[in-house]
């Protein structure tokens, strides 16, 4: 849908800003629900989400000893505010993103690694072990999975030959589904959002059983409520920006509820198969396995596209 | 807070409060960057005084005091007693007792295994597999609920005999049962060898030869998987093992991987196990009298419990209480292997080496004192005391 | 080699009813076995006080009204109890026996788990004379 919003509204109340963090609860009510139901469980009834948010800004906020305390209380800040922000050029619940410039498609993504980097920032900020650890693993994790990742949404941006998600979003929306044409690039990118995102099984950074929370152990109260909600909104994010991809487009908010809910199922389902990968694992991986994939899809492409411009 | 030090080792601590460990204890892993250099141990937190609070109770309460020292081998706990007080006073128990003793043994095997299973997958990552296993778990507890009153610390034992007895619908539910478990268990087996994510964390993990679990003292599950044919049902057999022998499951792999197999193997045995001694079960009764006062004499039990050799020494002087009783539970022999071990591997494979072992913090904590040769110590109760609290300033 | 095993299993359980019991909004039976609150019948009772020395939690004491005519009232706390069933077992006349049905014992309030067993003049006997000792004994 072409409905243009002014930016003061899209990014304070709808579609992004507040409404977007609503959303985002409740994403991450459907995730866990459905990661339950494949664990043959009921799962969380559907205000649980809001309920933990809530529940933590009642908390007490401890800012450890030896830490800055300004970055300390900045970083959950700047990590929403990357995500928040980069709601701006994708086209959310369907409707045209609402500030769309040449090139936006790179500042997207950039802003999306910005929560990565703020959690590697606030590990590396504490002096607690586990907190450092987490660093540590969050930041290689970054480097391992980005490229591939890069290059799987770069195919898509090639075939509609622009770097602008609005005219990728138009293209993909008039065109047989890249899902079809590119499939090998579509799995490079739901696994690498996967990665992103830090879901099971590359949740190396905050491995429940072995580094306690990762570089997220010291915070609570306000700064790991928001940590959280980022988190959610940086998962409604990737999502919609994969199905607007190779799902065909976001046209209007039924569609987008639709993909993103099929995308979702996707997830879940990846996340409930397979064990936690150790860190140096998921290196391996992404920088064999990974790389070489999203390398062959872009290499049809280009041979794709010259066979197609010499007939 | 100390600043960090120069060089890139560093300590991490898990433990005592740590979400990989379900009971509290003290590791501590020297690292460099991901790989571990160092490790070093201490226990000791969840001591209750059971042995000093055995003197104190008559025989009859002890069964329930020593029940309580595991949730998960409670029963184990409980016949080691019960058999090594029935030697003291010269009694034997009327068969059929020692066979449903036997059957109680071997479900609490199941339910310990099952658990096992779930919380190694968890530590592993693998929450679907935990939550698989434990669903199926569930089956064994309703069985014990039904034969015996309770899903954990059965109190099924007497000086004696047994207090409960097995009929027809609960012996037809327990092979509904069993079947459904033989079902699920080769799922799990095929879970376990072929899923490549878990062979990753599995495989060529926490390595230990033959000659080290020799050399190490590792009993149980953990030493079969290397090899090692140690079994005291198959060794020394108590209860009704005579009757029903075992067959030892061994591991070739000496990683992980084989001790998540071996323990598999243990239930399919177990599954056949319950089978023969439910179809041979013998009539009569359930108890014989054992008086009150055990007349004096010294008393030694091993058994077999899920995690190892559990070891059980009792002295009586006559009286209606027990002078001195002596526990000493496998998880207390495994440490060893895993902080000898542990050296070379990534900090992420720690948690599933400690949980490879079955470690039962609350079954270890007893008062280990080595004697070296040629010296030897008694203490009064308040030099024990004032040790105690010296040693925790 | 395979990546992704439990796939079939998890798919499946996608259009299963999930496992969990929904307690206290459903009420499951319960195993006619199960041991719950101890039941004193004083008709029977000898006063022996075997299940008193045997109980391994000290939570029973029987409390004499009448040695003759074999008049006594048990006071049991429940919150001690382990469950063992032992007094049970010990007492010879049957006394005694763990009641299947009353198994949700949590309460908000410690009046609950103090039970008096015995017929209704000699609990009031009782606890008039718990009431004329001093004020710290109860």
């Amino acid at each position: 849908m072409n409905l243009t919003f002014p930016p003061i509204l899209a990014l304070l109340i709808f579609p992004g800003g507040l409404c977007l963090l609503l959303i985002g609860l409740l994403y991450e009510w459907a995730d866990r629900k459905l990661v339950a139901r494949f664990q043959n469980r009921i799962g969380p009834r559907w205000f649980q989400p809001l309920a933990d948010f809530v529940k933590l800004l009642a908390k007490e906020e401890i800012i450890p000893d030896g830490v800055h305390a300004g970055l300390f209380l900045a970083l959950p800040i700047v990590a929403l505010a990357g995500a928040l922000t980069a709601a701006l050029y994708v086209p959310m619940f369907g409707f045209a993103p609402a500030a769309s410039f040449r090139g936006d498609l790179v500042v997207a993504l950039y802003l999306l690694s910005l929560m990565t980097l703020c959690t590697g920032l606030a590990g590396a900020n504490t002096l607690d072990r586990f907190s450092l650890l987490g660093a540590t693993r969050a930041l290689t994790q970054l480097f391992s999975y980005e490229a591939p990742f890069l290059l799987a949404l770069l195919g898509p941006a090639v075939a509609a030959g622009s770097w602008q998600i609005g005219t990728i979003n138009a293209y993909t929306g008039q065109n047989i589904w890249l899902v079809v044409m590119q499939p090998i690039g579509f799995l490079v990118a739901i696994v690498g959002l996967m990665g992103k995102l830090e879901l099971p099984p590359f949740d190396a950074p905050e491995a429940e059983t072995e580094i306690v929370s990762g570089a997220l152990t010291e915070y609570s109260g306000r700064g790991l409520a928001i940590f959280k909600i980022g988190r959610d909104v940086e998962l409604v994010v990737g999502l919609s920006l994969v199905a607007a991809f190779y799902l065909g487009g976001l046209n209007n908010p039924l569609d987008f509820l639709l993909k993103t809910a099929v995308l979702l199922l996707l997830t879940a389902g990846l996340q409930s198969l397979f064990a936690r990968l150790r860190i140096d694992q998921t290196v391996g991986m992404w920088w064999r396995v990974g790389a070489i994939l999203a390398l062959v899809q872009l290499l049809a492409i280009l041979v794709g596209r010259g066979l197609g411009r010499l007939f | 807070m100390e600043a960090l030090p120069k060089s890139n080792k560093f300590i991490v601590p898990i433990g005592p409060q740590h979400p990989a460990l379900k009971e509290p204890g003290h590791f501590e892993f020297t690292v460099d960057g991901e790989v571990v250099v160092g490790a070093t141990i201490r226990l000791g937190y969840v001591h209750r005084g059971i042995e000093k609070g055995t003197e104190d109770r008559n025989w009859i309460q002890n069964i329930y005091l020593l029940e309580r020292i595991c949730g998960i081998c409670s029963h184990t706990h409980s016949t080691a007693y019960v058999e090594g007080v029935e030697k003291l006073a010269k009694v034997t128990i009327p068969p059929r007792a020692q066979v449903i003793r036997t059957l109680y043994l071997e479900l609490e095997r199941i339910h310990s295994h099952l658990l096992w299973l779930g919380v190694a997958a968890h530590e592993g990552g693998f929450d679907t597999l935990f939550m698989y296993s434990w669903r199926d778990r569930e089956t064994v507890m309703d069985i014990l609920e039904a034969l015996s009153g309770n899903r954990v610390n059965y109190s099924v034992n007497s000086l004696g005999g047994v207090k409960f007895d097995v009929d027809q619908k609960q012996s037809d539910q327990i092979r509904r049962g069993m079947d459904y478990l033989e079902e699920r268990s080769h799922y799990y087996m095929k879970v376990v060898t072929t899923d490549q994510t878990f062979l990753g964390r599995t495989r060529h993990v926490g390595l230990m030869t033959l000659e080290q679990a020799i050399h190490l003292d590792a009993t149980g599950p953990t030493a079969r998987a290397s090899g090692l044919a140690k079994d005291v049902r198959v060794d020394a057999p108590y209860a009704a093992y005579p009757d029903f022998p075992v067959r030892i499951q061994l591991g070739d792999r000496c990683d992980l991987e084989s001790r998540f197999v071996v323990r598999i193997n243990e239930l399919f045995e177990t599954y056949r196990l319950i089978r023969e001694m439910l179809d041979h079960l013998p009539t009569g009764e359930l108890q014989t009298k054992v008086p009150r006062r055990i007349p004096e004499g010294e008393a030694m039990m091993r058994l077999e419990a899920p995690r190892g050799e559990l070891f059980y020494y009792l002295k009586s002087n006559g009286s209606d209480k027990p002078e001195r009783l002596k526990v000493r539970t496998p998880s207390l022999c495994n440490w060893a292997s895993v902080i000898n071990l542990a050296v070379g591997y990534n900090l992420a494979d720690m948690p599933m080496i400690l949980a490879g072992i079955d470690p039962c913090f609350s079954c270890n904590d007893r008062t280990v004192t080595v004697r070296r040769p040629g010296d030897s110590q008694t203490w009064s109760w308040d030099q024990l005391r004032r040790y105690g609290i010296e040693y925790y300033k | 080699m395979t990546i992704g095993t439990m796939l079939s299993e998890i798919v499946r359980s996608l259009f299963r009813k999930p496992v969990t019991e929904e307690y206290p909004f459903k009420k499951y039976p319960h195993p006619e076995n199960l041991r719950g609150k101890l039941v004193y019948d004083p008709a029977r009772c000898s006063g022996c006080q075997l299940c008193v020395k045997d109980c391994p939690a000290d939570a029973l004491e029987l409390i004499v009204v009448d040695k003759v005519n074999k008049r006594f009232v048990l006071r049991y706390d429940v919150d001690k109890c382990s469950y063992c069933s032992q007094c049970v077992e010990s007492c010879r006349f049957s006394c005694l026996e763990m009641s299947p049905e009353q198994w949700e014992l949590a309460s908000i309030q410690r009046k609950p788990f103090t039970v008096y067993y015995g017929r209704d003049e000699d609990i009031k006997a009782v606890m008039a004379r718990f009431a004329s000792q001093s004020p710290e004994e109860s």
